[in-house]
């Protein structure tokens, strides 16, 4: 049989250097990463949300979402927290080595839908590494939206990721028309303690939902996106629907065990009966309407 | 880079584990050839006092000399590898725990009501010590050794079978010796990782490996093997050879021996 | 379609001919009830009455273990692994099993193709059988125990030979190539096949209503049922690995002793292990049988483009350890 056609193979990850690696706490660690290919480097266009999946040779792959939108779109921005096997060995590389990435993947958020409304980013601990690629596209782009309000939790000023950018904005951010608000945990946080001195509007000590109190939400031609950690979602979504946004008005980002990352492995499936889907095909970004009809996504 | 200094020993044990390290004839020089061997029985008499990178333990802790030893050696290495059943939950010797007294098990094995050796209830390693890894068999799997092998010279700790022996066994399409032979296999709640050797050979599979730690149904293994015609007694013994230490067949235990009535001591 | 007859005297040669289409894999009996696909040079080491195999003819498509790429770390290099001569020829599918793939290849092969089942696949011939149900067959009520399509060639057996229904431009090729073996089918044959047809469905005897089955899983998500039922299941995924469905992988690389080159293995995955539903750090979405066992049933049960990613082969119930009956749950979901 005469082959006449040569198929990509989807599984065939390309290789990519580490430019730099940025510590960023004890378990986190920001990688920029760059193709070989300057064929791929072209090829490669991604949205706010969407993940790679990102390989080391002998040990494997973890679906990492990627948490730039960068002037030089070439590189890719990766917060990766040491927590398995995989990410272990990614923490043991250094600038220089390669990584070997497949993506983009799955189906980011709606960046154009979102278009003339207002944006309210909702983010929990590691988080909010994709909502900064949200936050990143939406400034550059900063006239196609309307008001910017941020509410970003962490545990401690330690634990905080990306601390200077986002204490950047927390300080100067209302000049391009955003509002920063944290929140921390630790109660013994002296370093939060200050920023609370400095602005105590903007800064609250407790869990994220608590930033519902510092300042009036309304749903009007809005967009709320979270992503945290699973026990949050519950939560800030009933802080929104207490707010009158609908379920259509939310966004939510999963993480799930995306194996393949093209919809076939298996390991990623949510839902009952009715529906049934791939959170790294159909998602993994939601919205709270999907998340009501597809039992044990949130 | 330096080579990773190791040490290979023996508890209480058959010195199987070593032996099947041994075995790994075809690629013995070249794996043994990234390591500097402080310590390992087996090969030669040859010992160096040092500290160490990884210790290979095999064998169960069985006497007050095995837990002394086993103390230095987990004071002397970074990393401590659980080589085969014996290490990891006291193996064979185990069978009886928690049903004879150890001064019976001498009367009946010796002849005499006597402790002359220290002896303790045979347990694994973790019983006592923090261990890093656990690689499972009696004996372990050559091909599964040298596999977690790699993975740390690679930098890594090894990924490890948490699945049954019935994936393996499907994955080889043997046919089911449990359901076609009516053979009493503990395929079901024992980890993966031999291949399915025993089904594949049509006899069951004896639970040499263990269970799945914190997954192993086993009081559903049991009424399988009930519903097959098997009494309890058997049922309860097959599950102890290799299993009595693990907390899945401990309970299996206790469920009989409440329901037979039969106060064996506990 | 097109129809023809093998006589039975010419059946022996038309299958020594398929093996210019590659190697012949064929139901050979493997104990004393089961089966498998397995590579034949004659038409006397098969069965062709089986009644099912213990894995499906999925393995030909996704391999059961198969290394997929081979990498160096120094060379920087990965490699995929794809043999280099795919062709097959898969003798005596049945109908459920034709069915099954049909889904898998929407899986496979709609978006983002899978390039090592897409190369088998479209380089094996299918060539299906009739069967004759079991107690556990209930591909009846799943619509799929006759074939329309998906399949190269199809033999009904008929009292003097085959009824062949040719479904492919590759199945015409090959009684084009073989027209000498076959005959055009006489209105006696048409009669018989269609008594055959009949009385086939006749022999039906297990149904499962699907009316609303996927309303009435959603429902029994408190149900008592998943927690009996995981009281009994041994949670040892042979119904994943027997499904002709089930199509989760997990992938492994492995290093060699040179401790610079190794592979990286997929292998068939299962629903009802521990690991499947869990994600770095240790939490698991699945972390109970009742979920895995609920999950599981959900996923059979749901409907994907509107097919079913149930067959109704009946693997699951005869392969089951604990002897869970598949339709049996299913029927207690939707209160039969």
């Amino acid at each position: 049989m005469v082959r006449v056609e040569v198929i990509d193979n989807v599984l065939a990850p390309s290789p990519s250097r580490i430019i730099k690696i940025e510590k960023m706490t004890e378990i986190e660690r920001l990688f920029h990463v760059k193709f070989l290919s300057r064929d791929l480097v072209e090829r490669f266009v991604y949205r706010p949300g969407q993940f790679v999946e990102v390989g080391v040779t002998g040990v494997g792959e973890a679906p990492i979402s990627i948490c730039s939108w960068r002037e030089e779109p070439e590189i890719l921005e990766l917060c990766i927290r040491r927590v398995g096997r995989v990410t272990n060995a990614i923490h043991r590389l250094k600038e220089g080595d390669l990584l070997w990435i497949r993506g983009p993947y799955g189906n980011g958020f709606p960046m154009e839908e979102m278009e003339g409304s207002n944006l309210l980013l909702i983010a929990g601990g590691l988080g909010v590494a994709p909502l900064r690629a949200v936050l990143q596209y939406a400034l550059k782009n900063r006239e196609r939206y309307g008001e910017i309000t941020v509410f970003y939790g962490f545990k401690s000023y330690e634990l905080m990721l990306f601390r200077e950018e986002f204490l950047y904005l927390f300080r100067e951010g209302d000049e391009q028309k955003l509002r920063l608000y944290l929140s921390y945990e630790d109660q013994n946080d002296e370093k939060c303690k200050r920023l609370a001195e400095e602005r105590g509007e903007r800064i609250v000590q407790g869990v994220v939902t608590k930033l519902f109190e510092k300042t009036e939400i309304s749903p009007e031609n809005t967009y709320a996106i979270i992503c945290g950690p699973p026990i949050m979602y519950k939560f800030v979504v009933k802080e929104l629907i207490k707010r009158n946004f609908k379920p259509w008005q939310i966004y939510l980002t999963l993480e799930r065990r995306m194996r393949c990352g093209i919809g076939k492995c298996g390991h990623c499936i949510v839902g009952e009966g009715n529906s049934i889907k791939y959170v790294c095909k159909d998602g993994p970004v939601f919205t709270y309407w999907d998340a009501l009809n597809t039992k044990g996504m949130i | 880079m330096e080579r990773p200094k190791i040490g290979v020993f023996s508890l209480t044990g058959c010195g199987g584990d070593q032996l099947m390290i041994l075995n790994l004839e075809d690629v013995l020089l070249d794996l043994l050839s990234y390591f500097d061997i402080k310590d390992f029985q087996e090969i030669s008499s040859f010992k160096e006092d040092s500290d160490l990178d990884i210790a290979f333990v095999e064998g169960s802790v069985s006497t007050k000399q095995d837990l002394r030893k086993l103390k230095e050696i987990r004071a002397r290495c970074k990393m401590l590898i659980a080589i085969g059943n014996c290490a990891i939950s006291g193996g064979i010797q185990a069978m009886k725990n928690g049903q004879m007294e150890i001064l019976e098990r001498m009367k009946r094995v010796y002849g005499i009501e006597e402790d002359i050796y220290g002896v303790l209830e045979p347990k694994g390693l973790s019983a006592y010590v923090k261990v890093d890894l656990e690689i499972p068999g009696c004996p372990i799997e050559k091909e599964e050794t040298l596999r977690a092998i790699t993975s740390i010279l690679h930098g890594d700790m090894p990924d490890q079978f948490d699945y049954p022996v019935c994936v393996e066994c499907k994955l080889k399409e043997y046919p089911c010796v449990l359901i076609e032979k009516n053979l009493p296999c503990l395929g079901p709640i024992i980890v993966a990782g031999c291949g399915a050797r025993c089904p594949g050979l049509g006899l069951p599979c004896i639970g040499c490996r263990g269970p799945i730690k914190e997954e192993a149904n086993a009081a559903a293994e049991l009424e399988v093997l009930l519903s097959k015609g098997y009494d309890e007694e058997h049922i309860v013994n097959l599950m102890r050879i290799f299993c009595a230490n693990f907390g899945e067949i401990k309970k299996i235990t206790e469920i009989i021996r409440r329901r037979s009535g039969k106060g064996r001591q506990e | 379609m097109m129809y023809l007859k093998l006589p039975r005297e010419d059946f022996d040669a038309f299958f020594k001919n398929l093996q210019e289409y590659g190697k012949i894999y064929g139901p050979v009996k493997a104990g004393s009830s089961a089966y498998n696909f397995k590579e034949v040079t004659t038409l006397d080491e098969m069965d062709l009455s089986y009644n099912r195999t213990i894995v499906p003819p999925k393995k030909f498509f996704v391999g059961l273990k198969e290394k997929i790429f081979e990498f160096d770390e120094k060379r920087a290099e990965f490699r995929e692994v794809i043999e280099d001569d795919p062709r097959k020829v898969i003798f005596g599918i049945h109908s459920c099993d034709i069915h099954a793939l049909k889904l898998l290849d929407k899986i496979y092969l709609e978006d983002m193709a899978d390039k090592y089942y897409l190369e088998r696949r479209r380089n094996a011939i299918l060539i299906g059988i009739d069967c004759h149900p079991d107690e556990h067959c209930f591909c009846k009520s799943m619509g799929t125990s006759y074939a329309t399509d998906g399949f190269d060639l199809f033999l009904h057996e008929i009292s003097d030979g085959f009824f062949v229904r040719v479904g492919s431009m590759k199945g015409h090729e090959i009684v084009a190539k073989n027209k000498g073996l076959f005959d055009p089918v006489g209105s006696e044959d048409i009669e018989e096949f269609k008594r055959s047809q009949k009385k086939r469905l006749d022999e039906f005897k297990l149904e499962l209503n699907l009316s609303g089955l996927q309303d009435m899983l959603e429902l029994a998500h408190n149900s008592q049922i998943w927690d009996e039922y995981a009281e009994k299941c041994l949670g040892c995924g042979t119904c994943n690995l027997v499904c002709p469905t089930c199509r989760c992988y997990d992938v492994i690389d492995f290093v060699n002793l040179d401790i610079t080159t190794g592979e990286r293995v997929r292998r068939w995955d299962s629903c009802m292990l521990r690991r499947h539903g869990l994600v770095a750090g240790g939490l698991n979405f699945r972390p109970t049988r009742v979920e895995r066992l609920r999950n599981r049933f959900n996923c059979k049960g749901s409907l994907l483009e509107g097919m079913l990613n149930c067959v109704g082969c009946g693997r699951c119930t005869v392969y089951c350890p604990a002897g869970i009956d598949y339709v049996e749950v299913l029927r207690k979901i939707a209160g039969d």
